[in-house]
């Protein structure tokens, strides 16, 4: 099966860690279920992403070069 | 409306309610169903009770003692004979009788029967019980949509086998039954029960059939099922209906089915009594919270009357009263129900009970909504549908559209627009009469008395004056013709003065439909004579407006908040940039962008009088030096040259014209080039769109207007004007014309031929029968083509058309081939015509006809005048494409409501987020870059946002002298203190 992930459309989906995790919370002052929502089985997740983790994503962007989003593990 | 209004809202909770709720609320109970008494006073304990509120003035309410108008009204309620379903609760009523047992009204969660013992029954449900409360509080914890968990906890409870009774209560182990539900509200219990012709049916499997060709004796039955012999020959003649388990016995004996369905109807108080037994902690696991919604509350006992301000009677011109529709319907529903109990006093027939609780049922549902499917809508006597409940509420014209979300307001008006050009795009010409009417609070003080004084002095008929004057005591006095001059010398600092608009007040104006935000915009007023608003034509691209009738709507502002928002963010010059696309919306059009045209195109010379009539209307006031000076001393000016007035300094730009040759602006001197709609025009005209970015949006303004300006008085210069001749083509043009069409139809004609021959190759992927069509569509499009290119060869550079066409003014070339040299091919859904009769278009033509003609290609112009047959088919073209805009317009419409209403609650927070009300994160930065699109380049060639354009831009603001900036960017190295052995390298280092 092709593995999406490694499209070149398919943006990087990284696992945050605990301490990343409360330093973007602390910056948008938000829980974690504030973020954006992403569903477990998606295939561009990392296969070890379970469910409450969160991941940043790292999207190529015309204006801005990249532009980062974290999105929240969920089912 | 409540005086003490209170400050915050702290919660709402929502919930069903408490019977006894209703009757402690309710100011009177209500048992006749008459209104009013002979001599028109309410009747007591009526459905007009003045308990209930009061409606006429002068009269007191009976509960609160205050007025109509400051008396909102009371509920008052009727107590139901028996209980009748809330039909707006079906779904929950249907799911929980699904979902709970029977005996026990425990929810079911899992099937009893499948488990060994009742302990380990029970067990099992409670744990699913607990995984449904652990997915309430999962789906809290993530603000999720509760009512999506009750649904699939619901789905779970629901019995799994419908047809067999199998299914047992987890809890108490009694058999369930399916549940059907007949629209709209009645339930019935679908059990199975021994049908009516058993023995029959006991009789034929007993017969031989295919498979075992042995008759079963009684003998051998009773043996094989155990029951008494005698007992099975009674079963058999039909004397003895057989027990549960014999029943039992002989299906598996015999492999037959003995049962059949049997509907067994549940009542209302039925369903009430099963729903009043479900326990608190099995609603609460569901997510229904027990005391704020008791499941038997569905079911109503009492109904609440609506106080009668919610359904005033209105006194018709010949003293009849006319009740609204809502008492007609609580007459009914009173009637009945006094029917009901009368009827069980008597101790009546179960049957004409049952009658009348459904036609009590039929009254109460139809009062809460009379649209329901399979229900007839109850009528009035005209025969039109009543409006009960839930109409009032519903749809466009309903309370929460129609009255809440958007309702009418003061200080607004609405009038024809028609065009000045000599307005500045930002003003608007508003009507004296308007302006007289609309007002502007005026707070009067030491320094505007005298000015206060003399509007109110003129009175409210007279422009400048007042309608209304506030004292410091809160006493509004109006101002009339009488009392003006009079009152105006009581005016004081501290008075409060509605005077009329003026010249210069700011007022907000909207054109329906208001797609974008540029359709909504602040304009400055100019108060004028006549009925319309007046618009500077340049402003019409962003309100989609032209003069053939449209109407717009003017709001003037009422505190100086809102004028200072609106001059500051909704002027039109500040919206000039669209979001859209970023570029400009405003800018020259039509007649302007054909002036500039004629003024830039071929560069004509003007002397001193015509120049300074072209640049009469502009800020310009004196001539540049001249470009050309005659051997008798006359000056000349070229149309480049006076354009250029109109330029900033300092403006350097180059880019293509759409006429198709390059603009070259340098320090705002136009040095070549057309000046077109690529240029100048609205909807992204380079020379406009810089000047707003570069410069300033006021500059930008000013040059719009300049530009329309010194374009209308061009256009004046020159004369422009078009008549069918202006597209007719001479003789030998004509003739080429011909023989293009010609030669395309006998290319079309061997097309056929060859194709006829069965010769024509089919392209990659089509039919052969695709492939002629695609051909012949291919050699008639070129034969158009060819004609077109014929025409416009024979057009002069200076015809109307072809100069409208090139500078993009209105028009292309293709509108003047088809006016010109051929209309060409008909098309309906992208293929020529085939319609029509069998196997031909048109009864003119012989069966699979496939030449050009018989299939809708028009070869006369617009100016030749089509055939009949040809206007027959460019009328079937001609239809698809008006289906299409009206299709498209109304689909467009709905996409835009349900995007509005999806997006509506978003917002850019300070932190650059978008988040929506309940603080939930939709980008993290604004447009995932946090930039605006009216200030980034839109183009997708160039970066979005040039780095390297503005530091240039920068530094050469910055440095006047080249050295510095070489200096400061490090492009030229500065000597260091090198020893002076180094001296000859340095020297050769430098020039000299």
């Amino acid at each position: 099966m092709v593995d999406v992930s490694q499209h070149e459309l398919v943006p990087d989906h990284t696992l945050l860690g605990d301490g990343d995790l409360e330093e973007v919370l602390e910056e948008y002052n938000i829980e974690k279920t504030d973020l954006p929502k992403i569903k477990r089985t998606d295939p561009a997740l990392p296969d070890d992403a379970t469910i409450g983790d969160v991941v940043r994503i790292e999207r190529d962007s015309r204006t801005t070069d990249t532009a980062v989003v974290y999105r929240l593990v969920v089912e | 409306m409540s005086q003490h209004a209170p400050k915050e809202i702290h919660s709402l909770s929502f919930g069903l309610m408490d019977p006894e709720e209703y009757r402690e609320m309710s100011a009177t109970k209500v048992i006749t169903a008459d209104t009013y008494d002979d001599d028109g006073f309410p009747i007591d304990m009526g459905l007009m009770d003045p308990r209930l509120g009061v409606i006429d003035p002068g009269l007191e309410c009976k509960t609160c003692g205050k007025h109509s108008g400051s008396c909102n009204g009371h509920f008052g309620h009727i107590e139901l004979a028996a209980p009748v379903i809330h039909v707006g609760f079906n779904k929950l009523i249907r799911r929980l009788l699904r979902g709970t047992c029977r005996n026990c009204s425990r929810l079911t969660p899992v099937d009893g029967s499948k488990y060994a013992d009742l302990s380990e029954a029970s067990e099992a449900a409670d744990e699913k019980l607990r995984e449904f409360r652990g997915n309430l509080d999962e789906a809290r914890s993530l603000r999720q949509d509760l009512s999506d968990e009750l649904k699939s906890a619901m789905r779970t409870c629901r019995r799994s086998s419908s047809d067999t009774n199998e299914d047992k209560c987890p809890y108490c182990g009694e058999v369930q039954y399916d549940i059907k539900h007949e629209k709209p509200t009645t339930y019935y219990e679908v059990q199975r029960v021994l049908a009516s012709d058993y023995p029959e049916r006991i009789a034929q499997a007993m017969e031989p059939d295919e498979e075992d060709g042995e008759r079963v004796t009684p003998p051998e039955l009773a043996d094989e099922t155990g029951i008494d012999p005698g007992r099975v020959q009674e079963i058999l003649s039909g004397s003895f209906r057989p027990r549960e388990s014999d029943r039992e016995a002989i299906e598996d004996a015999l492999d037959v089915d003995l049962t059949e369905e049997d509907m067994n109807k549940l009542m209302p108080s039925d369903i009430r009594d099963w729903f009043e037994d479900i326990p608190d902690d099995d609603l609460e696991s569901i997510g229904v919270s027990a005391d704020k919604s008791r499941p038997e509350w569905m079911i109503l006992t009492v109904l609440p009357v609506p106080p009668v301000t919610a359904r005033p009677s209105i006194t018709l011109d010949n003293g009849q009263r006319s009740e609204d529709d809502l008492t007609h319907k609580l007459v009914d529903i009173i009637r009945i129900n006094q029917r009901f109990m009368e009827n069980r006093e008597a101790g009546a027939p179960q049957l004409i009970i049952e009658d009348l609780w459904e036609l009590l049922q039929y009254h109460v549902t139809t009062f809460m909504d009379n649209e329901i499917s399979g229900t007839p809508p109850a009528r009035h006597r005209s025969g039109r549908p009543l409006k009960t409940l839930s109409q009032r509420l519903k749809g466009k014209e309903g309370r929460f559209r129609g009255s809440l979300s958007g309702k009418r307001v003061n200080f607004s008006a609405r009038t024809v627009i028609s065009p000045d050009p000599t307005l500045s795009l930002n003003e608007v010409g508003v009507p004296d009469r308007v302006a007289s009417e609309m007002t502007q609070t005026m707070n009067v003080n030491e320094r505007n008395l005298d000015e206060a004084r003399r509007y109110v002095a003129n009175g409210p008929e007279t422009h400048p004056g007042a309608n209304y004057v506030r004292r410091p005591d809160g006493r509004r006095l109006k101002v009339t013709e009488k009392n003006c001059e009079e009152l105006a010398e009581k005016v004081e600092a501290g008075w409060e003065v509605s005077r009329h608009l003026i010249d210069g007040d700011i007022i907000i104006f909207n054109r329906q439909p208001s797609l974008h935000r540029m359709s909504i915009m602040a304009h400055e007023v100019v108060v004028m004579p006549y009925k319309t608003f007046r618009l500077n034509t340049t402003v019409c691209p962003p309100y989609n407006a032209d003069f053939d009738g449209d109407e717009m709507n003017m709001h003037a502002l009422q505190n100086e908040e809102a004028r200072a928002e609106a001059r500051v963010l909704m002027r039109v010059q500040e919206q000039m940039l669209s979001p859209r696309f970023g570029e400009n919306i405003l800018g020259a059009i039509q007649d302007h962008v054909t002036a500039t045209y004629l003024l830039t195109n071929t560069n004509p010379e003007f002397n001193e009088t015509q120049s300074l009539d072209l640049l009469r209307t502009t800020r310009i006031d004196e001539l540049p030096d001249p470009d050309r000076v005659d051997d008798d001393g006359t000056e000349y000016w070229t149309g480049r040259k006076l354009f250029s007035e109109l330029l900033p300094d300092g403006l350097d730009l180059e880019f293509t014209s759409s006429a198709g040759d390059t603009v070259l602006i340098e320090d705002g001197q136009l040095l070549q080039g057309t000046i077109d709609e690529d240029a100048v025009g609205a909807f992204g005209g380079e020379v406009v769109d810089t000047i707003a970015k570069q410069f300033s949006k006021t500059r930008a303004r000013i040059f719009i207007n300049e530009v329309s300006s010194l374009a209308i008085r061009t256009i004046m210069h020159f004369g422009f004007s078009i008549s069918i001749d202006d597209e007719s083509i001479p003789p030998e043009a004509q003739e080429q014309v011909d023989e293009a069409i010609d030669g395309a139809y006998d290319r079309v004609q061997e097309l056929i031929e060859t194709y006829e021959r069965g010769e024509l190759e089919s392209l990659p992927g089509r039919t052969v029968d695709e492939t002629l069509e695609m051909k012949i569509m291919q050699a008639l499009g070129k034969a158009r083509d060819s004609a077109g290119d014929i025409a416009e060869d024979h057009f002069a550079d200076d015809n109307p058309a072809v100069v409208m066409a090139e500078s993009g003014a209105r028009g292309s070339m293709l509108n003047l081939t088809q006016m010109a040299g051929c209309v060409g091919q008909q098309a309906v859904r992208g293929e020529r015509i085939n319609r029509g009769y069998e196997d031909r278009t048109l009864s003119h033509f012989e069966p699979n006809d496939l030449s050009a003609e018989a299939h809708g290609f028009v070869e006369h112009s617009y100016r030749e005048g089509l055939d009949p047959k040809e206007f027959f088919f460019h009328a079937m073209g001609g239809r698809e494409g008006l289906v299409d805009t009206a299709v498209r317009t109304s689909k467009s419409g709905y996409l835009q409501r349900r995007l509005i209403n999806a997006l509506s609650e978003l917002e850019t927070q300070y932190d650059g987020t978008v988040r929506d009300t309940s603080d939930t994160v939709v980008q993290f930065e604004f447009g995932e870059d946090g930039t605006s699109p009216v200030e980034v380049s839109s183009s997708q060639e160039k970066a979005a946002v040039d780095v390297e354009e503005i530091t240039n831009r920068v530094l050469d603001e910055e440095f006047a002298d080249e050295n510095e900036k070489a200096e400061f960017l490090g492009e030229r190295a500065e000597p260091t203190n090198l020893s002076e052995h180094a001296d000859d390298w340095w020297m050769a280092q430098s020039d000299d």
